[in-house]
């Protein structure tokens, strides 16, 4: 399948992981989630929930008791911790070698969390846990980095990355 | 159960107001999003909840006037331009119309001793139960 299609047959869509993070959320700091507790949290309707529920019920994610309390499966607490994670590291990525903004890293990191395969959140992690051990070599790396990145003067034919096109005139401010 | 300020009442009447909106948005788009040969049954049921669903808007908006506010609506939906078979549109509805009752029965539970308010909400947990049951029936049919 394409790469593109695989986003609409995905359980887990953007809407899905913050109604899995909202149960996570709410058995920590209550005890217990009602679609009433869920809908306050994401300040949607009940309606909303109960819709964007039924897909993660049916993939067993998400599971609800007779008094209409819901918990994750063993699934979906996997699921919520994995997307946590990636949260975290892409957040920290952003922010530490990047040098996004914290509030913008915090916005990237909540459209990417649910994207990432695992496969890439490991090798994120391994680069985190590079930065934190060797944070002299990572400082003359990013100094390196910092002192060449002005020196990009949108000329294709002079850059090392670009071929025809210069690319970070493709994303400008 | 503390009882409710107006202000706690009001909060909870937008919350009311915008289950219907959001569920008459969706019932009008389910009957317009609905395929097969079930469809010349099931279109109308569809479109006779739209026009009772914003009828029940309309009685909400009375309400929270009448305590001296004005109606405020905060919607985040987005319907996919897909086909749905008459079954899956009927289960779609039979979920946002259990939601709304379960709304209305959780704001009875908060609004007890308040005689008027109860009394409304009462009538409406009544029109929501019979849909609620009406949907049931469509699709144990």
């Amino acid at each position: 399948m394409q790469t593109w299609k695989e986003f609409d047959q995905n359980v887990v869509t953007h809407s899905a992981a913050h109604h899995l993070m909202a149960i996570d959320d709410l058995l920590h700091r209550l005890g217990y989630a009602r679609v009433s507790d869920i809908a306050r949290q994401l300040n949607i309707t009940r309606g909303s929930v109960s819709i964007s529920l039924q897909p993660l019920k049916k993939a067993q994610l998400v599971l609800q008791d007779e008094n209409r309390h819901l918990r994750l499966s063993e699934q979906g607490q996997a699921l919520v911790d994995a997307i946590k994670t990636k949260r975290l590291v892409v957040q920290r990525l952003l922010a530490e070698l990047f040098a996004v903004p914290v509030q913008q890293a915090e916005i990237d990191a909540c459209k990417l969390e649910h994207l990432i395969s695992n496969d890439t959140a490991r090798q994120m992690i391994s680069l985190l846990r590079f930065l934190d051990a060797r944070p002299q070599a990572v400082a003359e790396f990013l100094a390196a980095w910092r002192a060449l990145d002005p020196s990009c003067g949108h000329e294709p034919a002079e850059c090392p990355t670009c071929e025809t096109t210069c690319m970070a005139s493709k994303v400008a401010e | 159960m503390k009882a409710l300020s107006t202000d706690e009442t009001v909060q909870e009447l937008h919350r009311l107001f915008a289950e219907e909106v959001e569920a008459a948005i969706r019932y009008l788009h389910l009957a317009s999003a609905v395929r097969g040969v079930e469809r010349l049954f099931v279109e109308p049921k569809l479109r006779e909840g739209f026009h009772e669903t914003i009828q029940h808007a309309e009685v909400i908006a009375r309400k929270i006037r009448e305590l001296g506010s004005v109606p405020q609506l905060n919607l985040s939906i987005s319907l996919p331009g897909e086909s749905v078979g008459a079954r899956e549109a009927l289960e779609t509805a039979l979920t946002f119309e259990e939601a709304a009752l379960e709304a209305y029965q959780d704001m009875l539970r908060r609004v007890e001793g308040d005689v008027a308010l109860e009394e409304f909400i009462r009538s409406q947990i009544a029109t929501e139960s019979e849909h609620v049951g009406e949907l049931k029936q469509l699709l144990a049919d």
